[in-house]
């Protein structure tokens, strides 16, 4: 095994790693804003693969516009579920929150594999770079890992803007802080519940379009979800850049694991991890300074 | 109480003549057995206030101890002493965390948990035979072949009282007071001298022998054991019982699992009668049992045994 060889495999973990991180995002901001624990990441994800799929060769958009418009769509789609039906768990038990996201999941899942297409077969979706190799020097990448990473670090940095730069964005985060004092101050509470799940619903989306080409298009690979739970508690739960590092980090971990240890400890790996954090690190890795919630 | 046991009887008698007496039979066995599992989770979920999202790794856990027992001779009964342990010692293991931890981050190791105990079966071949499954022989209890659905209903019945009357004692205990403490109020059970870490604990560990008595009937009834059938899906599918049942009432536990087991089969019922090739009935069962359980839960958000959607049970 060569440098070369460890180098391309940290490359494909930190690429994988950035949609988990990204899913994590998305169910952290969920979380943090609207205390809904969602369980349908996974299923919002595959449904915005099949969405973009569906626009661009079912309808025949161009590429640029059925992504755009199926990740609007998927906002939208969040925004509406918030409306029609997250709202009533609000203020329930997590247990309410988690089986009624749960069943959402069932109910996308279902409807996308009631198309015969969709169930039947594995998909493409012909993004320009898919299946090409880039060469830097004597190091080898997929067009797709870069892709990946060039992608979740531009959408990193315009979530920071927007946390940070925008009324919505403050909004957003005063609301997740402390929901009475932000009413207080006259945010719509309402208002900001809706806008996290269109949010998260948009990011997951984003997600699934990223890994479309890593994984191809199909039923399961919402399953990648299942993942972003231990990104998510290993980056603290309430730190959306905890949850992008905790993402990156178990990727690497899990392209390690692949490479040095017995077939089968890399899907393993990332479950142990987040039992052997809770036990020695209940308040997640990042949350030094933090508070409990 | 007599009306409900009335509902009930009344509810077999049609069961009986809609379905014939063998299936209904065959039927009950598994609601029985559901229902076992189920009264495990209510120890955790609704005296404890905890959330198991791992609840179908125990069932899993009993359910292969009682196979490879079993097909090495071992007799059931003692098979079914050591599934009990070995559910007990996943709970145990599940909930080890739960001296630091409580809420949510609990929910996600009980998962972890979970998805690790699934990948250690599908890859420890030599011993499971990995995602191919384990046949299981009908049960023999000293001598007493269970094979007939009446006889498999008589066992699961009995194993149901025999659980109930344990669950029921514990609730009444000493204990049982200590999970209602904190399921309320952490910080205030442990003012009160609670060790809360032990009282979670052992609701583990007791949800987790019954899950894996339930396991170890399930593997017999169904004549099969194979990861998939212990996935995430069937942790839900306990949860949804579950919370249907209410999730504070001990009984809950045999209303959700009557609901959990019927309404797959209401589903297919319903899809046979649907013109054939508007889509995949796959996709379709799954869509229609997603739409139930949204259904329920919008419409009863504190089970279907609540008298008052609001109110919230005593026990």
């Amino acid at each position: 095994m060569t440098d070369l060889t460890v180098l391309q495999v940290l490359a494909s973990g930190v690429a994988v790693g950035c949609v988990y991180g990204l899913v994590a995002l998305s169910f952290v901001l969920i979380y943090k804003a609207t205390e809904t624990v969602s369980f349908m990441q996974g299923e919002l994800l595959m449904l915005a693969a099949f969405l973009v799929l569906a626009l661009h060769e079912g309808a025949g958009l161009p590429l640029v516009a059925a992504v755009v418009l199926g990740l609007a769509g998927m906002a939208a789609l969040g925004a509406v579920l918030e409306r029609g039906v997250l709202r009533r768990a609000i203020g329930q038990p997590h247990l309410t929150a988690l089986l009624l996201t749960f069943g959402l999941g069932l109910l996308l899942r279902g409807a996308v594999g009631s198309v015969p297409a969709a169930s039947h077969s594995m998909h493409r979706l012909p993004l320009p770079f898919a299946g090409e190799v880039w060469q830097f020097g004597a190091l080898v990448l997929a067009a797709e890992h870069v892709i990946v990473v060039a992608a979740t670090a531009a959408l990193s940095l315009l979530l920071t803007l927007f946390f940070r730069r925008t009324r919505a964005g403050l909004a957003l985060r005063a609301c997740s802080e402390n929901p009475a004092v932000a009413e207080l101050m006259g945010v719509s509470v309402e208002r900001m519940h809706t806008l996290a799940w269109a949010l998260g619903a948009a990011l997951a989306g984003i997600a699934g379009l990223l890994l479309a080409p890593v994984t191809f298009v199909h039923l399961n690979m919402g399953l990648i979800a299942l993942k972003a739970f231990p990104a998510a508690v290993l980056g603290g739960m309430s730190s959306l850049a905890g949850a992008m590092a905790g993402g990156v980090f178990l990727g690497v971990v899990e392209a390690l694991a692949g490479l040095l240890l017995p077939e089968g400890s890399k899907d393993v790996a990332p479950y142990v991890l987040l039992m052997a954090a809770l036990l020695l690190f209940p308040q997640g890795l990042l949350s030094g300074a933090g508070r409990r919630r | 109480m007599i009306a409900r046991a009335g509902a009930l009887v009344l509810l077999g008698a049609v069961a009986v003549w809609l379905l014939g007496a063998e299936y209904a039979l065959a039927q009950a066995a598994f609601v029985l057995t559901y229902a076992i599992a189920g009264l495990g989770l209510v120890l955790v979920v609704g005296q404890c206030g905890q959330i198991s999202l791992g609840h179908g790794a125990m069932l899993a856990l009993g359910a292969y101890a009682q196979a490879l027992l079993v097909a090495r001779g071992v007799p059931a009964p003692l098979a079914v002493g050591a599934a009990l342990a070995l559910g007990a010692v996943g709970g145990a293991c599940a909930s080890l965390p739960a001296h630091r931890l409580g809420g949510l981050y609990f929910a996600m190791s009980t998962l972890a948990f979970a998805l690790i105990v699934e990948e250690g079966l599908v890859r420890w071949e030599t011993l499971t035979q990995g995602a191919g499954g384990l046949a299981v022989s009908p049960m023999t209890l000293f001598g007493w072949r269970v094979d007939a659905a009446w006889e498999q209903a008589l066992v699961s019945a009995a194993a149901f009282a025999a659980a109930m009357a344990l669950s029921r004692r514990c609730v009444a205990s000493r204990l049982g007071r200590a999970w209602r403490a904190l399921r309320e109020d952490e910080d205030a059970a442990a003012a009160c001298g609670i060790d809360v870490g032990a009282a979670k604990s052992t609701a583990f560990v007791l949800g987790g022998a019954l899950s894996g008595l339930a396991g170890a009937l399930y593997a017999h009834w169904i004549g099969f054991v194979s990861p998939e059938q212990f996935g995430l899906m069937l942790s839900f599918e306990l949860l949804m019982l579950v919370f249907i049942g209410g999730a504070r009432r001990l009984a809950g536990a045999l209303w959700g699992a009557l609901v959990v087991v019927a309404i797959p089969q209401a589903i297919s019922l319903l899809s046979e009668q649907l013109p054939p090739g508007i889509a995949t009935a796959a996709g379709l069962e799954t869509m229609l049992f997603g739409a139930v359980v949204v259904a329920l839960i919008l419409l009863r958000p504190g089970g279907l045994s609540a008298r008052d959607p609001q109110a919230k049970g005593q026990k």
